[in-house]
């Protein structure tokens, strides 16, 4: 029972993290159809402007300053970069981002050296929220679900429910319609990547207190947005809810699973045979967490190639 | 001076370039970019500290030593292709440090090229490659491993620990999934009878995959260990260390990679009492502090992670150096090896000394801890690295491995 609703409620907010760090990404592809490689490099930018305000402003100001400027970053990303690839096709949008992530990466080490940072969660937010089987459970990891909750409620209303969301909606489909009837389309989408990039700058200044605040972050998480992506359906906000709620739990729950396939195969008699075997057979299930998600994209693009949650392609 | 004088002397230039002895070259085949990069930089910066000395000491029979940068990008593959040109383009010697997978390809490689090319052997000075392996089954002549193993950074930590009332016992083994963490996992298990204490649980995870440690400490807090001993290094260190003080465990960590740049500054109070197993700490004597001090009007920072044990190894090279003659029209590296193997330095933490049966690195340990008494501060904190117990070589000796067949030239 402890394990259970430890590793639910660990998984999920994991889960919730990555939503927060996949959001922008998901938004910038479903409405530009842009796949932004350099998504998670935005995510690092915000943690390192929130880490460097944060000592001028405060820590709160910081986390609401940082995810702005790096919006700005995102509207002249659009306006000076993709825009001008946008008439090549996807290959050249994907081969700018890459390109941007190398070079964003490199310029952190620049300015911020190669060694992970002093950004750390503020003595006031270092609490526990409660008591869990005897253990804290921290308030900040509390707080950052809430935050990538109210993230989601807030783009989805934005998106079905206002004016802005149906000029968003219909800058993407009929582009051309849209512009006739007096929109304008390119500054729709330029705000579209620039909200996009925010969000992951809000993530990460929120995220990069708690994980830590380093040069190789974007990296290590950059692939797994993608498989968050990929699961979810491309461009599918629900669907990257879900996706990424899937891959908090199932890693969470894995890690304490010790399981090998030798046990398995104990039960038809086969137990001393499979341990003799060894290898893949004698693996431990915990010790394979971190990939299951990718084991797991594999098999959705197999069953179901638009994700969980896509539409038809 | 008429045309023939001139001729003549040039004659006499060139005849007495044939001669002199080509100067030494020496490639240092290390990550210098991507990811892994920062650990990279520092073996570098170490190897050119000891290097400027050696040349400005007048480097080796009269000329200094010249240095060439080869960036394997942190992969195998990449460092392979590096060797290869580096021993093209003239280097005798070949240097690398971060990572034990690229350690245990160019160890190989330099095996392979010498088994083909008797009369042209070069010599690989492994600086960091902690994997049991490289002085096991992978050993030969003319690797030399100038770093520790996870026997000798866990026979350390347990008694030190030990004696401080840190470990308790029952003690979690926390590793990363590969060579490296498969050792220090089985080094923990097997000191458990010197250091008094259970196993209650040994997990492998993922290397470097994992951003959410909390399932883990889940599981920590489950097993009811009193100290967690993890060969973890880099992020997967700071994010176990930073998940289980924000649940509120207070078990103590035995670490051996907690001195890294950045580590205590990210972690800040998180890392308070935490245990490190390292080869220098520069408060532990004068000779330290002194050495430290060069290092840093230098540098700009006193040596820590990798680089004391990697200047520890260039100057062990320098007594070798000295000691071997120019034969022919270069070095005779079968030769320098042989001096490398009796090769003795007196660093600032004791002797130094390297066993000639498997190559392995003979040299003092220290155990600290983190504490805001100790004198010398790390990242920008209040804290820093308190010398809690010295071990001398023969302390932190492991044995010989049984593994290890060195074929010995005649």
């Amino acid at each position: 029972m402890e394990f259970f609703t430890v590793s639910l409620i660990n998984g999920t907010i994991y889960g919730l993290l990555l939503f927060m760090v996949s959001a922008g990404l998901t938004l910038i592809f479903g409405m530009m159809g842009v796949l932004n490689f350099a998504h998670t490099s935005f995510y690092m930018i915000g943690a390192y402007l929130a880490y460097s305000l944060q000592k001028v402003v405060g820590f709160w100001p910081a986390i609401i300053i940082a995810p702005i400027i790096v919006g700005f970053l995102g509207v002249v990303v659009e306006r000076f970069f993709l825009r001008r690839v946008h008439k090549y096709g996807h290959a050249h949008e994907l081969l700018v981002t890459f390109g941007l992530s190398f070079i964003i990466a490199e310029l952190i080490k620049l300015f911020f050296g190669n060694y992970p940072v002093n950004y750390q969660v503020p003595a006031s937010l270092n609490f526990a929220a409660f008591q869990l089987f005897g253990t804290n459970y921290p308030f900040y990891r509390v707080m950052m679900g809430g935050i990538s909750l109210l993230m989601f409620g807030l783009i989805f209303l934005l998106l079905s429910r206002t004016r802005v969301g149906i000029v968003v909606r219909s800058a993407i489909y009929r582009p051309k319609m849209a512009e006739a009837l007096g929109h304008n389309v390119p500054l729709v989408f330029m705000g579209v990547f620039g909200v996009g990039a925010g969000l992951a700058g809000l993530a990460g200044a929120v995220a990069g207190a708690f994980y830590t605040t380093n040069p190789n972050m974007a990296l290590e998480l950059g692939v797994l947005v993608f498989v968050v992506v990929v699961i979810g359906g491309l461009g599918s906000l629900e669907g990257a809810m879900v996706a990424s709620i899937l891959i908090g739990l199932i890693s969470s729950f894995a890690v304490g699973v010790d399981l090998t396939a030798a046990d398995l195969l104990a039960y038809v008699g086969a137990g001393n045979w499979a341990q003799q075997v060894g290898g893949l057979l004698t693996l431990k299930v915990s010790s394979l967490a971190a990939t299951i998600p990718f084991a797991l994209m594999l098999l959705v693009l197999l069953v179901r190639p638009s994700g969980l949650m896509g539409e038809k392609e | 001076m008429n045309k023939k004088q001139i001729s003549l002397s040039v004659c006499a230039l060139f005849a007495a370039g044939a001669v002199q002895a080509a100067p030494l070259k020496v490639a240092l085949v290390e990550t210098l970019s991507g990811p892994q990069a920062s650990t990279g930089l520092l073996y570098r910066t170490a190897i050119k500290y000891e290097l400027d000395r050696i040349n400005a000491a007048g480097g080796w029979n009269g000329a200094p030593i010249a240095v060439a940068e080869y960036d394997n990008q942190g992969g195998t593959a990449g460092a392979s292709d590096k060797v290869k040109a580096a021993i093209a383009e003239g280097a005798q010697i070949i240097i690398q440090g971060s990572s034990s997978a690229v350690a245990g390809q160019i160890t190989e490689d330099v095996r392979k090229h010498n088994l083909r090319n008797p009369g042209k052997e070069v010599l690989y000075l492994n600086m960091g490659g902690e994997a049991l392996e490289l002085t096991g089954e992978k050993c030969h002549f003319y690797h030399f491993r100038f770093t520790t193993n996870a026997i000798m950074r866990i026979k350390t930590l347990v008694p030190a620990m030990k004696e401080a009332k840190a470990l308790g016992t029952k003690v979690y083994a926390m590793n990363q999934n590969y060579s490296w963490g498969m050792d220090v996992d089985k080094a923990i298990k097997d000191n458990a009878a010197a250091g008094g204490y259970a196993v209650v649980e040994s997990t492998l995870h993922d290397v470097n995959k994992i951003q959410d440690f909390a399932p883990y400490v889940a599981k920590i807090k489950a097993s009811g260990a009193d100290s967690v001993l993890t060969g973890n290094w880099s992020n997967d260190l700071l994010l176990l260390m930073k998940a289980t003080r924000a649940a509120g465990l207070t078990a103590d960590f035995g670490t051996v990679f907690l001195d890294q740049p950045g580590n205590i500054g990210n972690a800040g109070e998180t890392a308070l009492g935490h245990y490190v197993s390292h080869t220098y700490n520069v408060e532990a004597n004068k000779e330290s502090e002194k050495f430290g001090n060069d290092y840093k009007a230098k540098t700009g920072h006193y040596p820590a992670y990798v680089e004391p044990q990697t200047i520890f190894g260039m100057q062990m090279l320098a007594v070798a150096l000295k000691g071997t003659k120019p034969a022919g029209d270069g070095i005779n590296v079968t030769e320098l090896a042989k001096n490398l193997e009796k090769a003795k330095i007196t660093g600032p933490m004791g002797d130094v000394t390297m066993r000639a049966a498997d190559h392995q690195v003979q040299l003092p340990m220290v155990v600290s801890k983190v504490d805001k008494g100790a004198k010398f501060k790390v990242d920008g904190t209040d804290m820093g690295f308190k010398v809690v117990k010295t071990f001398s070589a023969a302390d932190a000796a492991n044995p010989v491995q049984a593994s290890c067949n060195m074929q010995r030239p005649s």
